[in-house]
């Protein structure tokens, strides 16, 4: 599909649409939301600054381009803090639709717990919407280390999210 | 288990994630109108000099005298120019000998003479 430079409008439509889904994605790379911020900004800039043309549908694009800045971030260093080191925030990732801070903190914590290749595919299918075949060309991965992994992760948050689970 | 999996991923989806902070849209404005600053007065100050030059020509003996900055001299006679900086600089890079020829003469007209009755030194000396 034909690459083109999109408007300003284009984009923030775009982060309108994807930006908290690609902030939690690069979450689960990066050390902590800050990071994670500082990443898909820094993409979102350069789209508004033109400097790249991006494909027709534009989604996987920037799934991409956001895991190589958050990646690039941690390579640098610029956050010497840990995901496993980080702190669960007061202030959650997540909100919860029935406004339940505890079950979205329980969530946090329970996600900063799973180990990184686990909480990358949980992400992107929970909270992007793919499937899992997408996330594993993401990630580049069989769709079958994708679905096994995805497993895993969903036994321990389930787990995890028992006393918050209704029925 | 898999209606099981179902169930459990409805009840992480009710979880969604924040709002980032807004995109720094003023920021990435602001680069880019200061780049097309930079890149104008860049452009600008390249023409300006490439027409100045076009219009100077090749330093002649006229150009390196500038009758405007003439200072004069009690005895320094009705030729005393000082010289401007530009064109001796051209000279000399591109003729050094010339140079000299240039400077030797203007010394003449510049420099206080000691010969005429009125002469600064000779006023001086009278004080």
């Amino acid at each position: 599909m034909a690459e083109r430079k999109l408007s300003a409008d284009e984009v923030r439509r775009l982060y309108d649409q994807h930006g908290p889904a690609l902030v939690m994605y690069a979450c689960s790379i990066v050390a902590d939301s800050a990071a994670a911020e500082d990443a898909v900004h820094q993409i979102f800039l350069r789209l508004l600054q033109g400097d790249i043309p991006v494909p027709g549908v534009p989604g996987a694009y920037l799934y991409r381009a956001v895991r190589n800045a958050a990646l690039n971030s941690r390579r640098n260093g610029k956050r010497s803090v840990s995901l496993e080191e980080q702190p669960v925030r007061a202030k959650s990732l997540f909100q919860h639709s029935d406004e339940n801070p505890e079950a979205a903190l329980a969530l946090q914590a329970a996600r900063l717990e799973l180990p990184e290749e686990q909480r990358e595919v949980v992400v992107l299918r929970i909270w992007s919407g793919m499937t899992l075949e997408e996330a594993a060309n993401l990630c580049g991965i069989t769709t079958n280390t994708a679905a096994s992994r995805y497993r895993y992760a969903l036994e321990k948050l389930r787990e995890r999210l028992k006393p918050f689970q209704k029925g | 288990m898999k209606e099981h999996d179902a169930q459990f991923e409805n009840f992480l989806r009710e979880f969604q994630p924040r709002r980032p902070c807004a995109l720094p849209v003023a920021l990435a404005a602001k680069t880019i109108w200061q780049r097309r600053l930079y890149a104008a007065a860049v452009i600008t100050v390249t023409i300006s000099f490439s027409l100045w030059f076009l219009h100077q020509g090749p330093p002649s003996h006229k150009d390196l005298t500038a009758a405007g900055n003439t200072q004069v001299l009690p005895d320094a006679g009705p030729a005393a120019e000082t010289l401007s900086l530009l064109p001796l600089t051209q000279l000399a890079l591109e003729d050094p000998a010339r140079l000299d020829t240039v400077l030797t003469e203007a010394s003449r007209h510049v420099l206080p003479s000691l010969r005429g009755n009125q002469s600064t030194l000779r006023v001086l000396a009278k004080e």
